[in-house]
């Protein structure tokens, strides 16, 4: 802050030229800023000096909102949170409350979870990888991602009934089985996928403008990010081996183990290939899922009002940003007493003010698009 | 109110565990490396799902959390959630360790003074985290060093997630403009509330400074609003607490 407070400076550069401290506010309606964030940076010519994140634009007070609702009906508000993962965000919650009502879902039901999110997490990167393209300035891949995303959440609407405010996770199993056929669609959606992830790759990766404009920028050391509270690809990309899947593995997934991702170089062109790289693992995921799908039931028998036992508990699943976790409290009525969210990208979103400093104003979209940020999440 | 002390807890659950049982206890069994450090017994308890959970003393919460960091490996400070128990609050961290691929929960009961120690110096993440903390329920975190408001504006009056929060109108709109005739209504003479009630705000918004007096700086300067610390939003902010009461009394009566 102190430097936003001062006044204007004028100091001699290196030519004899006079320079001026410039104050630049990004966004909030700003195309690259993923939402409405803005950023108040400090300019000394193009070198960012400085960087005040601003949020809340989005707040819409769901934590407020949870407790006002039942358990039940608090997984729908759970999809508004981050809106690109909506699977995932339920998934969390229906957790948390069946870790504290004490319930085991069905098999099937914890398979069913695992290839949704494991498709979710796909789509989410895709949009990840997409818009930071465009941001970068490379209109295609957008259109190759968002081509991809389009099957998942055609998929999602036959099994859910809506393609992104899914509402489909329940407290102690799934709203709906798969239907006739799907699973075979999911099938030839993967094998298109195998296709378009070779695209993506054979595009991208070895692009020597993309390489250009993100290897080296933005490079967060591995002790900086555990500091600094990073999960997720960005955790991943700095080298650190954590990944909750694999280190704290709920679900299915103590049945499927995951490969993590895991890079050393700590910069943008890290997190992006961490990315890349995380969906071909969700396709092998899925298929494995898909193979062992056990029969069953998909749900519990829980009743309509739920009424966990009074008790405090954390649950944590890995979005495809990082750490998702609740923390609910139960006072043993209908509705929970608090229920916090803790957002992987309000966390992640702390660290950018440190890695803009020193570089130069055309790496700021760059550093921003790598941290995959979803407003949504952020503000809450 | 004293949510732990109600009917006991079910048994955790076999497999749908944040840890398995194992670990939780091997957790547990160095936890008394806290005692050693503070001197302070370190009532623990496990909550569903295999977690052991802490309650420390406020006093005592630096020297805990640098504790847990530096000899048991606590690195990576996951979310910082505050509670309000009516008649207190509470502040609860959750700590991994990356690792040994542990997971604990830290309660503290906040003071009177409505004040605990800030985590930054031991985990930077705390940063935005507490400043969240205060902002949603008014809990001061001593050395923090730029404790303002995050998610809401600046000039929002109250902390909305305190059970005692009752929103406030922000702005009284004017009359809608139908009655009015149509000069009046393009110069903007009925929008800007001639003839009626007018809201002066206590200072100019943010947006408002920037353009009225360019190149002051606004944003995050707490000096500038001529605020002292803590802020005033937290020292004026009206008590809720008897009339909540009340209602219950009355409601109970009915």
């Amino acid at each position: 802050m102190a430097t936003v407070n001062e006044a204007p400076r004028y100091e001699e550069g290196a030519e004899g030229f006079r320079t001026e401290e410039m104050i630049l506010n990004m966004g909030p309606q700003h195309p690259s800023t993923h939402g409405v964030l803005r950023l108040v940076m400090t300019l000394e010519g193009e070198t960012v000096t400085h960087c005040t994140p601003v949020i809340g634009y989005l707040h819409r007070g769901i934590e407020k909102i949870l407790e006002n609702r039942t358990y039940m009906a608090g997984i729908r508000y759970m999809d508004n949170a981050d809106y690109l993962s909506p699977m995932l965000n339920e998934t969390a919650y229906a957790g948390a409350v069946e870790q504290l009502m004490g319930i085991e879902p069905p098999r099937r039901a914890q398979y069913i979870r695992l290839i949704t999110n494991e498709m979710q997490r796909i789509a989410s990167h895709l949009v990840a990888i997409g818009t930071y393209l465009l941001d970068l300035g490379a209109f295609t891949p957008i259109l190759y991602c968002f081509r991809d995303r389009e099957g998942l959440l055609e998929l999602f609407e036959e099994v859910a009934g809506s393609r992104f405010n899914v509402n489909y996770m329940r407290v102690g199993g799934v709203l709906h089985d798969l239907p006739t056929g799907w699973l075979q669609r999911l099938e030839s959606w993967l094998d298109k996928f195998d296709n378009s992830w070779k695209e993506l790759d054979v595009l991208i990766t070895g692009n020597e403008i993309f390489m250009k404009r993100t290897q080296g920028v933005g490079y967060i050391d591995p002790d900086q990010a555990v500091a600094f509270g990073m999960t997720g690809p960005i955790l991943r990309a700095s080298g650190v081996n954590w990944d909750l899947r694999v280190n704290r593995p709920y679900g299915a997934y103590r049945e499927i183990p995951v490969n993590p991702v895991v890079r050393e170089d700590g910069d943008a062109f890290g997190r992006y290939m961490c990315r890349l790289y995380e969906m071909k693992e969700s396709a092998r995921l899925i298929r494995e899922a898909m193979a062992a799908l056990p029969g069953g039931p998909i749900c519990t028998r829980t009743p309509i009002a739920l009424r966990p036992p009074r008790g405090e508990t954390y649950f944590a699943v890995e979005s495809s940003k990082g750490e998702l976790g609740i923390y609910l409290i139960s006072d043993g009525t209908e509705y929970p007493y608090r229920a916090k969210i803790r957002g992987p990208s309000f966390v992640n979103l702390q660290i950018v003010p440190e890695l803009m400093r020193g570089h130069k104003m055309g790496d700021v979209v760059a550093i921003l698009g790598s941290i995959d940020l979803v407003l949504g999440e952020v503000d809450r | 109110m004293d949510l732990t002390s109600g009917a006991p807890l079910p048994p955790a659950p076999l497999n749908a565990a944040s840890q398995p049982v194992a670990t939780a206890n091997a957790l547990v069994a160095q936890l008394g490396t806290i005692h050693d450090a503070t001197g302070q017994p370190v009532p623990t308890r496990m909550l569903p799902g295999n977690i052991p959970a802490i309650t420390v003393d406020a006093a005592q919460l630096l020297a805990t959390a640098r504790q847990l960091r530096d000899a048991l490996g606590f690195d990576l400070l996951s979310s910082v959630s505050g509670v309000d128990l009516i008649d207190h609050r509470q502040v609860v961290y959750h700590l991994r360790s990356t690792t040994r691929a542990w997971l604990l929960q830290m309660t503290v009961n906040v003071p009177e003074s409505n004040e605990i120690d800030s985590l930054i110096s031991v985990w930077p993440t705390a940063n935005w985290l507490e400043r969240e903390t205060y902002d949603l329920f008014g809990i001061v975190f001593v050395g923090h060093p730029d404790l303002r408001r995050i998610l809401l504006d600046d000039e929002f009056v109250g902390h909305p997630l305190l059970k005692s929060f009752r929103p406030t109108p922000l702005t009284i709109h004017d009359p809608a403009t139908t009655g009015t005739d149509g000069e009046r209504a393009i110069s903007g003479e009925t929008q800007r509330g001639i003839g009626h009630q007018r809201v002066v705000p206590s200072h100019l918004s943010q947006g408002e400074q920037e353009r009225l007096h360019p190149g002051t700086p606004t944003f995050g300067s707490t000096q500038f609003h001529g605020r002292s610390f803590p802020p005033q939003t937290w020292r004026h902010q009206p008590d809720y607490s008897g009339a909540d009461e009340h209602d219950i009394k009355q409601e109970e009566k009915k």
